[in-house]
């Protein structure tokens, strides 16, 4: 296991844990595509590669059984027949999840699963190899076997006893040194006769190495022995044959008898060899070895010589640079050291302008100020460009997701995938993962009606189910619709009433969005019947979960007998977010400026209280206001700002103190035991070294909901903490590296706040 | 200080970039300039790196090895060290990279046997190739040449036995297509190069010239215009039998280092074959052979060391012709011509075996 590994280096089987999960995705997808087309050469082609570097870099890593496997299926892929890519396919598939799950104990130091299935599966396809497969070891064995089946007929007719014995061609005996040919050969024209004689080694026998030895010295004692097979006792076929030709005029009969002994041999067969074919005696029969490889190399050419063609195509990877993400970060940090210093620029500025306001260095500091902001930006979007990988890579493996679990479900479903190249943060995109696989093996187990059923309801058999991708604003949208049956809002009302998370009239009020919105409930996931009627609810609120960690979102739309639509709204990443900045009780705050529909300024006379809601009739919407600090009344002014914010595609209003601008906020980690409360996502420091509370809207709107809930008699007024901030800031300065940057432990971190 | 070989790997897999560079980095003389991850990539770091050696994965997407290969030896000529697997596959592609004219091979590393072994052979090989003067390159398909349909059933005049390493195939493929299908002499060669390979070779070096060549197994006759090659992994040693000349293989300690080992058959030769024996060390790294060559010069065979500047890798000839067991140096392009005439039926036939 992983101890024979130990001078390979740590740094080594990183890299090789890496890789390997790439080199996997590639063989699921070239396997997929064979599936799709079971001619596609070059998938085949591509699939050994693969598998190919695969086996090498476990070998390097001293990785014995997976090296094993991996080289045993390489081997069966051999070739380019595809008459057998749909066995290859299902290898292919399998060896995947096979060899991930080997790594995966390889990385965890734990016991490393046999395979043997796989072995299995790798066996049979190798039987089913085609013409061209065959190395020339196999080929030569595959004959010999052949012949040896005709010798045995042959003796098979005969009793040993029987004399004449009967006559065996001198090419019918395989395993045979050319010399011991060529003595039986000689013999024979000496006219002394030449006895082949097989001796079937008793299978009680329990020293074969003395067996040979005892057989060996009767036969010498009877003639000349000029051919003795096997050698050693270690290639004793299972049939444990031991063949010999001696040069003797013992008759058979009597050979046979004095062959016999008990426990050692079992049974005795005895035929005199005929004459040779061939016409000149010195030369041994030598075609059938000559000819062998010459097929194979004809063979080799016919399988090598299409792969020169390949150079032609496109390279994508050519460009690619690996680079270690932990320096990426360091970037980062000090871009967002440097934005923050701008700010302290800027505000330093400000103040001159203010003593100095006639100082003609002051424009020049300026424009000194805004070309540096400038290049700085610039910078700044170059460096989290780095960070962005196309969405393509968590697509990839849907694919064989989609196949697997549509095959255990018995749905027939085809995934269509939209916008690959949409860029998202490293960071989020891996968070990502777990989340949208729940979903699509949701849509696929509890979304899609069977073909019958879509039959009924006219609707074409085969399901679709969408994945897309697209940016909109600072966000990116991940879209996972399918055309199945939709979700059963009833269904889900008579739920929430049985299970009392609502109250019946409640549950009347509710519009659809705000009922779906109840199956992203932790209480509502186990809920067995709603998987049967409304086909959705599975530990959905695990999906939540992780969208709210990532400062993200996801909501639902259905129409029943049409189809489910999940989306994913996310910030395209999470180190540095364009923040309004505003006032409540002469703290700052802030929240994402992609989530700041408008802002207004209201008089208090303007708001009403409606079901023990603060609401605010905005043009024709009726928002729901949520203050934040403490209760209206201890608050004088008539004049109230409003920031409308958006989320999850719900509206609410913000009631705040002040507006204090707009800013390009570094997000900095936070010790969970510094702030308790799930209402600030993050802080950031401003260049005047203020700190500034990030706004979770998420937990917001939902505390939102829970107080009317729980606490229906103290409708407004989300206390935000106070007193930690000015210790935070005291005990951190601006030591705090950027959040989000940190291999998504800083993101996990956030989202526990 | 002499200057550092500059080396470029180029490896499609990212375990591979990492684990070359740092096994080789650990002999003071080499320095790794840079890495590739395909062909395309390489091509233009050789231009910008100016490398002295490249490691070379066959196996890559986009510009595959051959193809890079190809295009080195066209354009740059850096001597080209081909990281092999021990596949099948990677056998027969990699006899056709030595073919185009990759100096040398080594396999990747294995579970099977320690790091520190590949690391030695790779920085050994890597030195070598800086010093060679590059191998020539052989058409890619060779020549398909008509062979009788059996052996001659004249006698075996001598026995050649060859030790050869770096730079063999192609050096063994101009020599054995040089020598007609009618040439009286068998010949046994050892070439350090592990068992998948061998029997490509042997395959490649058939398809070739005019003579039989084969992999050898135990009691294969030594025959006019026979060519018999040691399998990978096993001692091969001459013997006369009763009724006829054979080889015989074995799996005893490695010699040298080396299994199969040259000094093992030099020796068998010297012992069985005396006059009756020719002894030609060719191109490669290292010393095997140089001492059998002294046994079979002692016992009255003919000993031949190849010239150094016909040689990719001028070692083990160097060696016999330093300590005076060669009493031939022949260039590559002579060898075939004096080897004939040494088999010529009329000088060699008659000449006694020497049983001691």
């Amino acid at each position: 296991m992983s101890s024979s590994s130990g001078d390979r280096g740590t740094e080594l089987r990183q890299i090789f844990f890496e890789s390997a999960q790439e080199i996997l995705q590639s063989m699921n997808e070239e396997a997929l595509k064979l599936e799709k087309h079971p001619d596609n050469l070059e998938a085949l082609r591509s699939l050994r590669r693969a598998v190919h570097t695969l086996k090498g870099d476990a070998a390097a890593c001293g990785y014995k059984d997976l090296t094993s496997l991996a080289h045993q299926f390489e081997d069966v892929l051999t070739g380019e027949d595809l008459t057998r890519s749909a066995a290859i396919v299902e290898t292919a598939l399998t060896a995947a999840d096979v060899f991930s799950e080997m790594i995966e104990a390889y990385r965890n130091e734990t016991r490393v699963p046999t395979g043997e299935s796989l072995r299995k599966l790798i066996a049979r396809l190798g039987s089913v190899a085609g013409p061209g497969k065959a190395s020339g070891k196999k080929v030569s064995t595959s004959a010999a076997g052949k012949k040896k089946v005709v010798a045995k007929t042959a003796r098979g007719t005969k009793s040993a006893d029987d004399a004449p014995a009967p006559a065996v061609e001198l090419e019918a005996v395989p395993g045979w040194t050319e010399y011991e040919r060529l003595a039986v050969e000689s013999a024979r024209q000496k006219s002394v006769p030449v006895q082949h004689i097989t001796l079937g080694l008793d299978p009680n026998c329990t020293m074969p190495e003395a067996a040979l030895q005892i057989v060996r010295n009767i036969l010498g004692k009877l003639g000349e022995v000029l051919a003795f097979s096997p050698a050693e006792a270690r290639h004793l076929r299972v049939a444990g044959d031991i063949e010999a030709a001696v040069a003797t005029r013992v008759i058979p009969g009597t050979l046979a008898q004095k062959c016999r002994v008990p426990g050692i041999i079992s049974q005795i067969h005895v035929a005199t060899l005929a004459a040779v074919k061939s016409a000149a005696p010195a030369m041994p029969e030598l075609s059938g070895a000559a000819e062998t490889p010459a097929a194979e190399t004809e063979a080799e050419k016919a399988r090598t010589a299409p792969r020169t063609e390949e150079t032609s195509r496109p390279v994508a990877a050519e460009n690619l640079l690996r680079v270690d993400s932990e320096r990426i970060d360091t970037v980062l940090n000090l871009l967002g050291e440097l934005i923050i210093g701008r700010s302290m620029f800027q505000q330093t500025l400000l103040e001159f302008g203010k003593r100095f306001p006639k100082d003609p260095l002051r424009a020049r500091f300026s424009d000194a100020f805004a070309f540096q902001s400038r290049v700085l930006s610039d910078l700044q979007r170059s460096v989290m460009k780095i960070r962005m990988v196309p969405v393509e890579n968590l697509f990839r493996r849907f694919p064989r997701l989609v196949r697997d679990t549509a095959r255990t479900c018995d749905r027939n479903v085809e995934l269509v995938l939209a916008g690959q190249e949409t860029d998202l943060d490293k960071g989020i995109l891996d968070a990502l993962a777990e989340p949208v696989s729940h979903l699509v093996r949701n849509a696929i187990s509890h979304g899609f009606e069977n073909s019958e059923e879509r039959k009924r309801a006219g609707k074409p058999e085969q399901g679709t189910l969408r994945l897309a991708a697209y940016h909109q604003g600072n966000q990116v949208v991940i879209e996972l619709s399918d055309d199945g049956r939709g979700i059963d809002s009833t269904a889900i009302r008579n739920k929430a009433v049985a299970q009392g998370l609502v109250s019946s009239e409640e549950a009347q009020r509710m519009t659809e969005a705000e009922l779906f919105k109840l199956i992203f409930l932790p209480g509502f996931s186990t809920a067995q019947q709603i998987t049967e009627v409304s086909g959705r609810g599975v530990g959905l609120d695990v999906v939540q979960n992780v969208l709210l960690r990532l400062k993200g979102s996801v909501n639902v739309e259905s129409t029943p007998g049409q189809g489910t639509t999940f989306r994913l709204r996310l910030p395209l990443t999470l180190a540095i977010i364009k923040a309004i900045l505003f006032r409540v009780e002469h703290r700052l705050y802030a929240v994402p400026l992609n989530a700041v529909a408008e802002m207004t300024r209201i008089h208090q006379s303007d708001v009403h209280l409606v079901d023990g809601h603060e609401v605010l009739q905005l043009r024709k919407e009726v928002l729901t206001l949520v203050r934040l600090g403490r209760p209206a009344e201890t608050k004088a002014a008539s004049k109230l700002f409003v920031l409308v914010v958006s989320h999850a595609g719900q509206k609410l209003g913000l009631v705040v103190d002040e507006l204090a601008g707009q800013e390009e906020l570094v997000i900095k980690a936070l010790d969970t035991n510094l702030l308790s409360s799930d209402l600030i996502s993050g802080v950031s420091i401003l260049g005047d070294g203020r700190v500034v509370l990030i706004l979770n809207l998420a937990a917001v709107a939902e505390r939102r909901s829970r107080v009317r809930n729980e606490l229906g008699e103290a409708p407004w007024g989300l206390l935000l903490p106070l007193a930690e901030t000015r210790q935070f800031q005291e005990r951190h300065g601006q030591d705090l590296p950027p959040q989000g940057v940190q291999n998504g432990k800083a993101v996990a971190a956030g989202g526990e706040l | 200080m002499k200057p550092r070989i500059r080396v470029l790997v180029v490896d499609d897999s990212a375990v591979m970039r990492k684990l070359i560079p740092q096994m080789i980095r650990k002999d003071e003389e080499i320095e790794v300039v840079g890495t590739a991850i395909n062909g395309n990539f390489a091509l233009r770091k050789i231009d910008e790196l100016r490398p002295h050696v490249i490691t070379l994965d066959l196996e890559m997407p986009g510009l595959n090895g051959i193809e890079t290969l190809k295009q080195i030896m066209r354009t740059h000529k850096t001597p080209v060290i081909v990281v092999s697997s021990f596949s099948t596959e990677g056998a027969s592609i990699t006899m056709k990279a030595l073919a185009l004219g990759a100096v040398d091979f080594v396999a990747k590393p294995t579970d099977l046997q320690p790091i520190s072994e590949v690391e030695q052979e790779l920085i050994a090989k890597i030195k070598a190739a800086a010093a060679s003067k590059g191998v020539r390159a052989l058409p890619e398909t060779p020549v398909k040449v008509r062979k009788p349909s059996s052996f001659s059933s004249a006698p075996t005049t001598k026995v050649i036995a060859i030790g050869i390493s770096t730079g063999g195939p192609n050096t063994l493929q101009y020599l054995l297509s040089q020598l007609p299908a009618d040439f009286p002499g068998s010949i046994v060669v050892v070439q350090h190069m592990p068992e998948n390979f061998i029997r490509m070779l042997a395959q490649r070096l058939d398809d070739s010239c005019a003579l039989r060549v084969r992999e050898a197994q135990s009691g294969d006759l030594l025959l006019a215009g026979r060519v018999l090659i040691s399998p990978g992994n096993q001692h091969i040693r001459l013997r006369q039998m009763r009724l006829a000349d054979v080889v015989s293989l074995s799996n005893d300690e490695k010699m040298n280092g080396h299994r199969p080992s040259v000094d093992v058959l030099f020796h068998s030769l010297a012992r069985d074959f005396g006059a009756r024996g020719v002894a030609l060390l060719m191109t490669g790294m290292g010393d095997d052979g140089a001492e059998g060559m002294g046994a079979v010069k002692d016992a009255g065979g003919s000993t031949i060391a190849q010239s150094e500047e016909s040689c990719v890798v001028f070692g083990m000839p160097r060696v016999a012709i330093q300590r005076g067991y060669a009493q031939r140096v022949v260039s590559l392009e002579a060898l075939a011509h004096t080897l004939q005439v040494l088999c010529a039926p009329a000088r060699g036939a008659s000449t006694g075996t020497n049983s001691g």
